[in-house]
Parts: C-alpha cells; structure tokens; sequence
C-alpha cells in the first residue's frame, strides 16, 4: 500500500513539475520505454523467456493505433487500447506454437518472428505506406497522457508480481518442472507471461506513435528489440524497480548524449559490455528498491 | 513475372554464389557455437574488420590483392581473439548463463560498427574494381555468370574445405572436435582450453573475413554491412546450430530460396521468406538438419 502511494506520488511529481518542452519530451519518452521495459521484464525476467524480437509488438501497438486514428477517427483512448490487444492477438497466436520451444531456441525463433512483423507491416503498402513511414499521427501523447499511463500499468505490475500470478510466473522460470509437478500449468502460465508482456508493449508502441507523429517500420528493427532486452537485463533480471530505473537510466543517457550523437551508440555499446563484464545480475540483481531499505529485513520473496 | 527456364538457372546460380558467402559466415557461427554454445553476435563485426582492412591495404597502402586479402584475414582473425579475451573470457569464467555472452556479443557488435562509424565515417565505399576481376560470362542464351560469383564460388569451396581438412586431419583439429562434444572432458585430457578457444575465435574470424571482402566486392563497404550476417546466422540455425556440414547445407538452401523469391515473386519477399524459413524450421526441428537433439534432463 505504501509502494503504491509512493508510485501516484512520483506520477503527480512526473506530471506537474514545471518543466521545459524538452524535459517533458524526455519525460514522456522515459515512461514510453519503462512501459515497454516493463512488458519484456515480465516475460524476460520474471518468467525467464528471452525474447529478441519484441520490438514488433510495439510495431503493432503503434500501427493499429495510427490507423484507427488517422484513417478512422477513432478517439486516442480507446485505439490505443486497441492496440495493446492488437499486440495481444498476435502475440496469442504465436505462443501457441512457439512457446514450446525452450531456452535460446525462443530467443532465436522471436528474432525471426519480430523481424517477419516488420517486413508484413513495411510490405504491407496499401495499410501501412511501408517504410515510407506513417505520417500525421494526432501529437495525442501529452506528458499528463504518457504518466497517467505509466502509473497505472507500474502500480498494476508490482501488485501483479505479489499476487498468484507473479508467484506463478516466479516458479516457472525457478524450475519449469518443478512447478509444474507442484500443479502449476506450466504452458498457460508462459501464455500469461507472453500476452501481458506484449499488451504493455502495444502499449508503448501505441505512446510512442502518438509522441512522434510519425512512425516507420524500421523504429521497431532488431536493434529495438536487443535494446529492451539488454535495459532488462541492465537494470537486474527479477527486479521490477530495477527495470524501471534502467530503463530510465539509459533513455537519460542516451538523450543527454545526443549532442555527441556519433559516440552515442558507441557508448551504448561499451556499456553492454562494460555491464555484462563486471556486473552481469545488472544494477539490482534480482532485489527490488525496497528490499535495500528494509534493515536486515526478510530476504526477497522471489 | 513469367515462369522462364533461363530465369530459373539464373537465379540458381545467383543463389549458389550468395549461399557460399553465406556458408563462409554461417560456419564461423556454428563453430563457436559448437564450443561455447552461444550465438557469438559480434560475428558481424569481424566481417566488417576484414572487409575495411582490405579496403585500406588496397587503397592506401597501395598494396597487391593477395597480401590486403591476408592482412585482412589476419586483422579480423585478432579483432576475433582479443574479443574473446577482453569481453567472453570475464563472463564464461564467472557464469554458466550464455545469454549475458549473447548479450556483450550485441555490445561487441554494436562497439564495432560505431567505431568505424566515428572513425571513418559511415560513408559508403567501393573495393577499387580494377582489383578484381569483372568479366562475365555468357553461359547460353541468356544466362550469365560473373566472374566474381565464380570467384566467390571457388573461395568458398577452398577454404571450406581447408577448414574441413584442419578439423579432420590435424591435433588441433581433433581437439577442436572433442571439445565440440564436451569441453570439461577434453580440458582434463590435457587439451589447452583457452587457447583452443581463441584458435576456434580465429578461425571464425578469418573466415568472416573473406565473406567480408566478397560482400564488398558484391555489394559495397559501409560500417553496417555486418548485419547481413543475420542471414548467415539464420541458415546456421537451419541447418542446425553447431553443425559445420548443417551450416554449408543452410546457406545454399537460403540462398536458393532468397533467389528464387527474387527471381519469381518479388525481390521485397526476400527477407520475410528468410525469416518465414527459421520460424519453420525451429518449429518443426528446433535442432535443424543437422544439429544435435538436446533434450530436457529430467
């Protein structure tokens, strides 16, 4: 209860500070990328399913909610849930026959699967313009819109993790068979996992079209999908705060860094490795912020 | 476009020719593989090594295309080593986890592409064409056959089978193979680990190399040509992950397949037919042709 009050707190923090044009733009890209970190953190790391491709999820958010807007008026609230269950039938009916695959088989079958969305969306002339780009996109992304979001689904996320289904989550990924001889139906569990991590990046996808104006297949590459799954990694496998803060942290960086935009990249790149090297559990291992503050508390729950 | 016998055996022989730069790549992802069982990412940018060292040999240097061709083996072979010693060593020696390899073999990719990004500037550049040679060949009526799909052709054939003969016939060779099937065991044999790592590092180096400097000669020379190496890791994959022999049969079925789709549907279906390829291949056999069955110990 207490976390939850701190969370609306920092989200009335994040949504009235006055601020500049340019720090509110970088505080709604922040919540854009924590909400698709989220989503793979779920998956990735508290179901223990390592996904590269799902840059396309966001692909799919952020289409079907440009599509619903532009080309049929529908208002921004109701098309960006449509595209966060856009991501969710698609992600559905691929589960089905991929979630059997374990270990780096799935990762390697989602870069196929993620890179396969892309090029259907860019050949796609007709809906989609291809990779031209989708332009005209309403700015409907405001500061108080991108926050609101990024709360709610944040304070639903930690109360989600404590509840069965997080327990649920937890144990398939501690020991698949183990739990599943405990009762737990080990495939439905991995479904949940997959459905609710691709909801939070239709989502975001969803966000970041309506931030941009303008969206373009090749936003949501491979290179995105390795992103959101190294900031996971970055910010502690099992660790949702960590998540969030890496998440933040690296949007930071790399916005503040945009002035030497060449070394950008280079820099995101010697991080990874830098990270992989000397801390490879990430910024919280698998502690959650509180955990540090409790004083000799009871150990993480996870 | 019209189902044409001529168009057909063109683009069977464009998909030979893609398929053993393709095979040349996609070795050098199955034998790490192999050994450390984690797709080594970074791949790319040792092709990217290899492909501007034998551009600035040529250009700069002034030097002939047989030495800028073993400078650039020899630069993308060290790139290799010293990859493994300063980013993979840490890690493996720390954690049994491969993803946090698969993940620093990103960032090792990511930090080379930059480097010549920041360095030389991602301009795109041509291997001088004097230097290779350019005829093409009129085969019959209206099939041709470039002299540099022969020469890649020929290459590749030679230094697959030159890689063959050094895992079959040599010590080195053979402690490559035992430590394929359990890299403890062949440790307690007495076979050097760390350094049959790096030997296996620099021999996927080379052999990126030489995929590099033929898909600038095909293509041209930019800083992000190494994603083409995707493709060779998706015919890696079909042909069975740590399979020397799955990733040869990958490539030219890959090849194949991207030609054909060119030739007869359209060239945008390329990729997605690639993709479409792993999807199945992994669902029906995630182990690929050739690949080792692993199942879940219990």
């Amino acid at each position: 209860m207490k976390r939850n009050i701190f969370l609306i707190i920092i989200g009335i923090a994040l949504a009235f500070w006055p601020l500049g044009g340019y720090q509110e733009g970088i505080i709604i890209l922040t919540c854009i990328n924590c909400i698709a970190a989220m989503g793979v953190s779920i998956l990735t790391g508290f179901t223990g399913i390592f996904t590269l491709g799902h840059a396309a999820y966001m692909a799919l958010g952020a289409y079907t909610t440009a599509i619903l807007t532009v080309r049929y008026g529908v208002h921004y609230i109701p098309a960006i849930i449509a595209g966060g269950f856009m991501a969710v039938l698609i992600a559905w009916l691929i589960g089905i026959p991929t979630l059997k695959l374990t270990g780096d088989y799935y990762a390697i079958a989602s870069i196929g699967l993620g890179e396969a969305i892309r090029l259907i969306i860019e050949n796609w002339q007709s809906l989609t313009r291809g990779s031209r780009g989708f332009p005209g996109i309403d700015p409907y992304t405001t500061r108080f819109t991108a926050v609101i979001i990024f709360i709610m689904l944040a304070i639903f996320t930690f109360n989600m993790l404590e509840s069965n289904i997080g327990r649920e989550l937890k144990a398939s990924r501690d020991d698949i068979i183990a739990a599943s001889l405990l009762g737990f139906n080990t495939p439905r569990t991995r479904m949940k996992a997959l459905l609710i991590s691709a909801f939070y990046c239709g989502i975001s996808g969803a966000l970041l079209g309506g931030y941009m104006s303008f969206i373009q297949p090749s936003m949501f590459d491979m290179m995105k999908s390795t992103e959101l799954t190294a900031i996971v990694v970055f910010g502690g496998l099992g660790s949702m705060s960590g998540t969030i803060l890496g998440s933040a942290a690296i949007t930071l960086i790399m916005e503040y860094f945009r002035d030497i935009s060449q070394y950008r990249m280079l820099i995101y790149g010697v991080l990874l490795v830098v990270i992989m090297v000397f801390r490879p559990e990430g910024l919280m291992g698998s502690r959650e912020l509180w955990d540090f503050l409790k004083f000799g508390g009871k150990k993480n729950n996870a | 476009m019209s189902f044409t016998f001529s168009t057909f055996v063109q683009q069977i022989i464009n998909g030979l020719s893609l398929g053993s730069v393709y095979a040349l790549i996609a070795v050098g992802y199955s034998l790490v593989y192999s050994i450390l069982l984690f797709s080594n990412f970074a791949h790319g940018g040792f092709l990217v090594v290899g492909g501007y060292a034998c551009y600035y040999l040529l250009t700069q240097w002034g030097y002939s295309v047989p030495f800028s061709m073993l400078g650039a083996l020899l630069a993308s072979g060290l790139t290799a080593v010293v990859t493994e010693r300063l980013a993979y060593k840490p890690i493996r020696e720390r954690t049994p986890i491969t993803l946090y390899l698969l993940i620093a073999s990103m960032g090792v990719n990511i930090i080379i592409e930059n480097l010549f990004v920041v360095t030389v500037g991602g301009r795109i550049r041509a291997l001088p064409r004097s230097t290779f040679p350019t005829g093409v060949f009129n085969l019959w009526e209206g099939i041709t056959i470039s002299s540099s799909d022969v020469l890649s052709l020929v290459t590749a054939v030679i230094f697959l089978s030159l890689l063959q003969l050094f895992l079959s016939r040599t010590r080195w060779g053979l402690a490559i193979r035992a430590a394929a099937c359990d890299i403890k065991t062949a440790g307690l044999m007495g076979v050097n680990v760390t350094f049959l790592i790096s030997l296996v590092f620099f021999v996927a180096g080379v052999l990126a190399a030489v995929g590099g400097v033929f898909l600038s000669v095909r293509y041209s020379l930019y800083p992000q040509l190494g994603n083409i190496t995707t493709k060779a890791f998706v015919a890696a994959v079909i042909g069975g992950l740590g399979s020397l022999p799955g990733a040869v049969a990958g490539s030219l079925i890959l090849g194949l397949a991207e030609m054909l789709t060119a030739g007869f549907i359209s060239s945008q279906m390329r990729d997605l037919v690639v993709y479409s390829l792993l999807v199945i291949m992994l669902l029906i056999s995630p182990a690929g042709f050739f690949g080792k069955k692993i199942s879940e110990k219990i």
